[in-house]
């Protein structure tokens, strides 16, 4: 049998209170009282897209940082290709391509080639690969001339671009997108998608766990949908299963009738 | 190993491309030298007196003991800045999350980061000297150069402990170390920069016996001023060894720890 690409296993994560003034310098000390991640247990397997679904809050983000080794584990365990990310960081990251959805991230004064090339070097890849792969991405994400412009010339939607060809760089087994496609115009955003779902899942056999609040990207390129609601995982199945189950015609009435919330009238008479 | 030195080396490149961006304050930074050495020398020409000699080491003046005090100093500023710097950078550009999700590990993004200031500190060392050598009779001319080396390497194992036990403060606080300032202060007094510990009080020389940058400085001016051989400054490179030895591990162990606190409090990249 093989080893799944992600497995979660009864995934705990808790916050210390965010302290001001003078009380912050007791905050590296302080226990946790806030529970941002609730017994969450979940796999991905090879080749499998899952989204992360839920309101602002829900823990989609804070899931996400766990495994991409940013964040401890309070209980429970997380693993990437059968190496835990606690006990083996190191070994995960080598698994990973991880775009954390801010239009921060690179070295302003540096051209996007200098910065995905510094990047590249520190998933040691060769400066031949490098530029091959930028050449390619590139091409595909219509970076065009940008990529030899300093960043901070560069609008939010051309960074996220950047960013998320600098998760696609080392060619990784897993990638963990939150929301990738935030910044992007709807032609880039669709372009992405496809290329997501035709050449990095179906062509090179990657996983994907990302955390969206577009529903249409969710239908596109999920082949399940994770529901978090305050931490807690609370529906795990395809769209078309989440639909029966919830006796829905959209992932967004889904959405609002597996969360307890009313649906509201127009999302009712909304058709599919 | 090979690996570590090629991610150094990288780290490296990043800086020194990034500060090609800005070309003028090379040229600036070169021209405040000048003035700085200038100022130093007619200080020195103004205070020289018999008195003041016979405080000086053997054959020194004033102007060669205060400039080599005065730009040394720098390494332990340097030290103290850079590990916790480029930290905040990094935090403060976003650049952190990308660079700890990359198969090179903290410790070497954080030593990586402070190779280009400690090579920048060594370059500004340099023109301060040549300056001093060009126009005000700085004599270089008998300095024993791999003393040199051999100095500016124990130093720099020395004070990196101090700069990276600096950081973990930061990345567990939020904020500058206060430490730092009051190390740096009193280490400007004390350490032997402008003038001899010797004339202190005996609890200020207690204080500069246990400051690695009185030990730096002895054997900088040893090795700089004097031509003194490595057995000759075998002690203060000694005591700098034993200060690398104690500082380094228990200063790595300290960023260790901060650094699985602020993943466990998730404030690793919070200001």
């Amino acid at each position: 049998m093989s080893v799944p690409a992600i497995e979660i296993d009864s995934l705990e994560k808790w916050f210390p209170p965010a302290y001001s003034g003078w009380r912050a310098l007791l905050q590296p000390f302080t226990a946790p009282t806030s529970p941002a991640l609730r017994g969450i247990s979940l796999e991905v397997a090879e080749g499998e897209a899952v989204a992360l679904l839920g309101a602002n809050g829900a823990g989609k983000t804070t899931l996400l940082r766990v495994l991409a080794t940013l964040l401890l584990p309070t209980h429970g365990s997380a693993q990437i290709a059968g190496h835990d990310a606690v006990s083996d960081p190191a070994a995960v990251r080598r698994q990973l391509g991880y775009h954390a959805g801010r239009d921060l991230g690179f070295y302003s004064r540096l051209t996007g080639r200098q910065n995905l090339r510094f990047f590249g070097r520190l998933n040691h890849l060769s400066d031949a690969t490098i530029e091959e792969r930028t050449r390619a991405l590139g091409e595909r994400f219509q970076l065009g001339e940008a990529l030899d412009r300093q960043t901070r010339s560069l609008s939010s939607g051309t960074i996220q671009r950047l960013s998320l060809l600098r998760a696609l760089l080392h060619q990784p087994k897993v990638l963990l997108l939150d929301e990738p496609t935030r910044s992007l115009d709807a032609i880039a955003a669709s372009d992405f998608r496809r290329f997501l779902r035709a050449e990095v899942l179906a062509g090179h056999g990657t996983s994907l766990l990302f955390a969206s609040h577009s529903l249409p990207e969710i239908e596109l390129l999920a082949d399940r949908v994770a529901i978090l609601q305050e931490g807690a995982l609370i529906a795990l199945d395809t769209p078309a299963g989440l639909r029966a189950k919830a006796g829905a015609s959209s992932l967004e009435q889904v959405f609002f009738r597996l969360t307890g919330r009313p649906v509201p009238p127009d999302v009712e008479a909304r058709p599919a | 190993m090979m690996r570590t030195l090629r991610d150094l080396l990288l780290f490296f490149q990043r800086d020194l491309r990034i500060a090609g961006t800005y070309r003028s304050p090379f040229i600036l930074e070169a021209i405040e030298a000048l003035f700085g050495v200038a100022l130093f020398y007619y200080v020195a020409r103004f205070v020289d007196s018999p008195e003041l000699r016979q405080a000086l080491p053997q054959g020194n003046t004033y102007f060669a003991y205060a400039l080599v005090g005065f730009v040394f100093f720098d390494y332990l500023n340097a030290a103290l800045d850079s590990f916790d710097r480029s930290l905040l950078e990094a935090r403060d550009t976003g650049t952190l999350e990308p660079l700890l999700v990359t198969q090179v590990s903290l410790p070497v993004i954080l030593a990586g980061s402070a190779v280009y200031p400690f090579a920048a500190t060594t370059l500004r060392i340099a023109v301060y000297l040549g300056w001093g050598a060009a126009l005000f009779h700085f004599p270089l001319g008998g300095a024993n150069w791999v003393g040199v080396i051999a100095v500016l390497l124990a130093t720099l194992l020395a004070f990196s402990g101090l700069g990276v036990l600096s950081a973990a403060y930061l990345l567990l606080f939020k904020r500058g170390n206060p430490a730092k300032w009051f190390l740096l202060g009193i280490s400007s007094v004390v350490g032997g920069m402008l003038f001899p510990v010797s004339i202190l009080p005996d609890w200020l020389q207690f204080i500069a016996s246990i400051n690695p940058i009185t030990y730096a400085l002895e054997a900088m001016r040893a090795v700089l001023l004097d031509g003194a051989s490595l057995s000759a400054i075998s002690r203060p490179l000694l005591v700098l060894l034993v200060f690398a030895a104690i500082l380094l591990p228990v200063s790595m162990a300290a960023f260790a720890w901060a650094l699985r606190r602020t993943k466990t409090t998730g404030t690793l990249t919070h200001s």
